[in-house]
């Protein structure tokens, strides 16, 4: 976090990395190609640069002998391209090496060849050279899952539910509930029947929940988890990990047992806040601090904050913006357009419902249709440009409670300012909803 | 109402929204003015009647009368207002319907007098507010009276009240619940010798009495108690149902359940040194349960100061006098007037002084008011709501031949063979036997707790928050609705997005905010700053909030309060308070 002093400010900015490789890797996978002639390579870190361009030459003999004529040139094509683009490089890089390349099918039908080659963030160790009709993106999916993964049972006695925590992703695997019976007062001589039955349920729960938990956090013989929360509101807990039924390769990860008032969801978010000195270092808990400072300048009252695209962008361009804070998913487009006949350029943010109303297009003095120069996500405008700026770019979920109030309640846009600054006016909110009549209440 | 509670910041607020319409504050003080009702000659016992009869007027001058015989008393005063408040011209020159807030100022001149007749034995440096509480309940007390015709008292249905015990975790509140048992003769002598053993052997002597609630092993082994207990006990007059609620803050969200159901509720406090402290700080739970049961629909308080007997207590009048003096400005924020909502009484839950009878005067000279269980038996009946349909929110479910769900009946009269259509699955189920605390029935009343057996539904298709309705009126179901809110405590600010537990009548579900409709200005009511960013602590807004899973039973707080109000909780805390204004979908 940009707080930390020099180390969290390259953390900072690998975030913004790691969005970017996110972002690329979405639309690698949507690519396809004709016939198999896209091709995913990728060399591990301490690999030859010359041992993979004999694997290529190799690979070239072999594939001038496809039959079908359109697929061995374009297969031919794309690896003559990488033989190219490699030749960029003398050796590879401490990260390993990146490079997709093929001739790809856009959206209108056109063909377009693509070549992308880049160093990881993280050193990634696959080999991997396919040729097939899209890009193989499993490997860097993997280098994105953050290895800290952490396994959540909340418990208590309407239900259980398993969860993990990895990076900025919350999860929940599994849910079930079940039905303990209550102290209803129910007895008279079979009193110590009922009590027997009861004692019987709670410890076949137990049991369901201790074998759920194996074939959900153990595969392969090992946990696929570094630690693990029980949360829960009675003893079921504590009953849990004391219990023999709990599988030991488990009962050793346990980091924290916590108490929480709910089950479910609740129970869950409950469970991630309250672990979350245990969990310091993952982007999720990190996320939730980041939002609830800015919430806390808003509630405080500092002046030091700002929301909504103008607004923010005013505060940017003052250079008052500490950190910047983006919804990944935010869905606004930054328009550069250009009035021909005065020469002038103006800079537009649009939201999808507003990109249908063509008057934002159209130079209001004169009428004239404007020029399309630019157009990009504003998010990927901000990736490119934030240091311009002298601001540090957080990209944040809408998974935390904390993500969720700010994507709903702030447009999923907004900053900590450095010092106070006076917006004079306020961006109207859109309105999705209709008007309320507040004499109804 | 407002008015009588002083201006507080918060609480007023709340009272605002609970007492704002007017028609929650009415019926509540209409329903304790009530009381002579009760001790009127049996049959004209009529719950429903004289709702507007002005609150407590009437048995003022019975204090003082109660030192004088009886006869008088009852002729005089209690059926004469009772029956025709507008009539009677000695003490109602003012309209029946008099302003709740005049009530209260009568009271305190008419009372000086009964004061000194009355309480000639307490103390006189006690301070002026806790004497006026005292005689509050001294007024109340007079109502105990007319215990000479337990002969037709026996033939009516006794008055039920549902009372809940809450506090601190470790007040003595299962301990409190279970000697009251015991006293009132539902437990008997051998069981408790048995539980007394059976404690000694795990060390735990003074557990004992709870053990008669806390009915299972992992409570008794820890003596916390973890699901609400139920039992039942019967005074001279009334019938009444405990709910021993749980203290431990991680098991607020069951208390709720229990408050739901509630008249009346005990508040234990613990006056042993530390511990009393503990609880009333933030984060204790003597704060949020108040709270709580306010939100509930609670109107009438005791508050019991426990554990006198302890060693760093001893029956000290100061210590006393510093718990009430700590709790009282507090109480009043949550909204309860400490005039005629709140009754304060030391205790012992472990020798059982207060609880029954009063002990040696020698050893509390200060305090020789009514013990616990006279001043239950002298509480007015409440007003019911029998010819209204029926409501029955679902507690609790099992199944012993056939489905069977707990609950109170918030109103209407619930029979054998009755159809009735179970919200919000509408599922038409038949009442096929009712059980109200061991006892079989041929029907119910409001203000019962009941088991009822229905035939038509599964067990498990049925969950806590259901609610059984006349089928010919059934209550709303909404998954998005707007409501006013008054946010008690969050740390941050809330906007929309936020998500958070809605606990509305047995009823707990996950709900999200979808947007902030507007501020509403604490003193002076107004809407201020429509479609506001954001709501932070201590602002009262109106929010449209939608239910996460789904469809749920709630009503307007206008039409039907129990069924109106809601709180908001978050990791552990209750954040806000609230009352649905209008259901949208």
């Amino acid at each position: 976090m940009a707080t930390n002093g020099i180390d969290g400010e390259s953390s900072a900015d690998r975030n913004v990395e790691i969005w970017k490789i996110k972002k690329l890797i979405k639309s690698l996978e949507a690519a396809r190609g004709n016939g198999t002639s896209m091709i995913s390579l990728i060399i591990p870190p301490k690999d030859q640069i010359a041992r993979v361009n004999k694997m290529l030459a190799d690979e070239f003999g072999t594939a001038s002998n496809i039959k079908s004529r359109v697929n061995r040139l374009s297969v031919l094509g794309a690896i003559t391209s990488v033989q190219q683009r490699l030749k960029l490089y003398n050796k590879v890089p401490p990260n390993g090496l990146v490079i997709y390349c093929g001739t790809i099918i856009t959206e209108e039908g056109k063909e377009k060849k693509v070549n992308i080659d880049f160093e990881p963030f993280r050193p990634i160790n696959t080999s991997l050279y396919l040729c097939d009709n899209k890009f193989h993106t499993e490997a860097l999916t993997a280098l994105l899952a953050d290895d800290n993964k952490f396994g959540f049972i909340v418990m208590d006695g309407n239900g259980a539910l398993f969860g993990t925590l990895s990076g900025n992703t919350r999860e929940v695997l599994h849910k079930f509930t079940v039905d303990l019976p209550k102290k209803h007062g129910r007895g008279g001589q079979s009193a110590l029947r009922f009590a027997r039955l009861r004692m019987e349920k709670r410890h076949n729960y137990v049991r369901k929940v201790a074998e759920v938990a194996v074939t959900l956090f153990i595969s392969n013989d090992k946990p696929n988890i570094s630690g693990l929360v029980l949360a829960g509101s009675a003893d079921f807990k504590t009953e849990l990990s004391q219990s023999d039924m709990f599988d030991p390769r488990l009962q050793s990860r346990i980091i924290k047992i916590v108490d929480v008032s709910y089950g479910g969801e609740n129970g869950f978010n409950q469970a991630i806040e309250l672990a979350s000195d245990a969990l310091a270092n993952v982007k999720f808990i990190q996320e939730k601090k980041l939002i609830g400072r800015y919430f806390d300048e808003i509630s405080q009252d500092t002046g030091k904050y700002c929301f909504g695209v103008d607004d923010t962008l005013r505060a940017l361009e003052m250079g008052a913006v500490d950190i910047l804070i983006v919804w990944e998913n935010i869905d606004v487009q930054r328009y550069n357009l250009k009035n021909h006949s005065t020469d002038e350029e103006r800079i537009l943010f649009l939201r999808p419902e507003q990109e249908k109303d063509k008057t934002h297009f159209t130079d209001k003095e004169t009428g004239v249709e404007m020029e399309l120069m630019e157009q990009m996500p504003l998010l990927e405008w901000f990736a490119n440009n934030y240091k311009n700026f002298g601001a540090t770019l957080e990209i944040i979920t809408d998974k935390s409670q904390e993500g969720a109030q700010f994507v709903k309640g702030f447009g999923g846009i907004g900053g900590i300012l450095r010092y106070q600054v006076d917006f004079q006016m306020m961006e109207p909110m859109l309105d999705e909803f209709d008007n309320f009549d507040l004499d109804d209440y | 109402m407002a008015a009588a509670n002083g201006g507080d910041s918060v609480p007023e607020a709340w009272d605002d929204i609970s007492g704002g319409t007017g028609d929650a504050g009415g019926e509540m003080d209409s329903g304790f003015g009530k009381k002579p009702a009760l001790n009127v000659d049996a049959p004209v016992f009529m719950p429903g009647q004289n709702v507007f009869a002005p609150a407590f007027q009437p048995f003022v001058p019975t204090v003082p009368n109660s030192s004088s015989p009886e006869s008088t008393n009852t002729d005089n005063a209690v059926p004469g207002d009772q029956d025709s408040p507008q009539k009677d011209g000695t003490q109602n020159s003012e309209d029946a319907e008099a302003d709740n807030q005049k009530e209260p100022e009568e009271w305190d001149q008419e009372d000086e007098k009964p004061e000194a007749d009355q309480q000639g034995t307490e103390d006189v440096d006690d301070e002026k507010e806790e004497d006026e509480d005292e005689e509050d309940e001294d007024d109340d007390e007079p109502i105990v009276v007319p215990k000479k015709k337990p002969a037709e008292a026996v033939k009516i249905r006794k008055d039920h009240i549902n009372v809940v015990f809450i506090g601190h975790v470790d007040a003595g509140k299962s301990t409190i619940g279970g000697h009251l048992l015991y006293l009132t003769g539902m437990v008997d002598k051998r069981t408790l010798e048995k539980y007394e053993r059976e404690a000694k052997e795990k060390n735990r002597e003074t557990w004992y009495l709870s053990w008669a609630l806390d009915t299972n092993t992992e409570e008794r082994e820890k003596g916390k108690t973890v699901e609400v207990g139920r039992a039942y006990f019967e005074t001279e007059k009334k019938h009444f149902t405990v709910l021993d609620a749980p203290g431990h803050k991680s098991f607020v969200p069951n208390m709720i359940c229990g408050a739901s159901q509630a008249d009346l509720a005990i508040l234990v406090i613990s006056a042993r040194r530390g511990e009393f402290e503990t609880g009333f700080e933030r984060g204790g739970q003597t704060r949020e349960h108040a709270m709580l049961v306010k939100t509930a629909g609670v109107r009438h308080l005791i508050v019991l100061i426990n554990k006198m007997d302890d060693p760093t207590v001893n029956w000290d009048v100061e210590r006393y006098n510093e718990c009430k003096e700590k709790l009282l400005p507090y109480l009043k924020k949550c909204g309860f007037n400490p005039k005629t909502d709140i009754y304060f009484l030391p205790c012992s839950g472990l020798t059982g002084a207060y609880l029954r009878y009063a002990p040696e005067e020698d050893l509390c000279p200060w305090y020789r008011g009514p013990s616990l269980l006279e001043y239950l038996d002298s509480l007015p009946s409440m007003n019911r709501e029998n010819d209204a349909p029926v409501r029955v929110p679902v507690v609790d479910r099992y199944k012993a031949m056939g489905t069977i769900m707990l609950g109170k009946i918030e109103s209407g009269v619930v029979t054998l063979n009755q159809k009735l259509m179970l919200m919000p699955n509408k599922t038409l189920v038949k009442v096929v036997s009712l059980t109200m605390d061991e006892e079989e029935s041929e029907d119910a009343f409001p203000g019962e707790n009941v088991n009822i057996k229905v035939t038509g539904v599964e067990e498990e298709d049925v969950s806590p928050g259901f609610v059984l309705c006349s089928p010919e009126n059934l209550c709303h179901t909404g998954r998005i609705f707007d409501a006013q809110i008054v946010i008690l405590e969050h740390k941050s600010i809330i906007c929309a997005g936020y998500s958070c537990m809605l606990h509305i009548h047995t009823c707990a579900e996950e709900v999200t905010i979808k947007i902030l409709i507007c501020l509403i200005d604490k003193k002076t009511g107004e809407k201020t700053q429509v479609r506001p960013r954001f709501i932070k602590q201590d602002q009262v807004g109106v929010a449209r909030m939608m239910v996460n899973g789904g469809m749920i039973c709630l009503e307007t707080f206008k039409d039907f309060p129990q069924m109106g109000r809601f709180t908001l909780r978050d990791e552990g805390k209750t954040i806000a308070i609230g009352k649905v204004l209008k259901i949208i979908d």
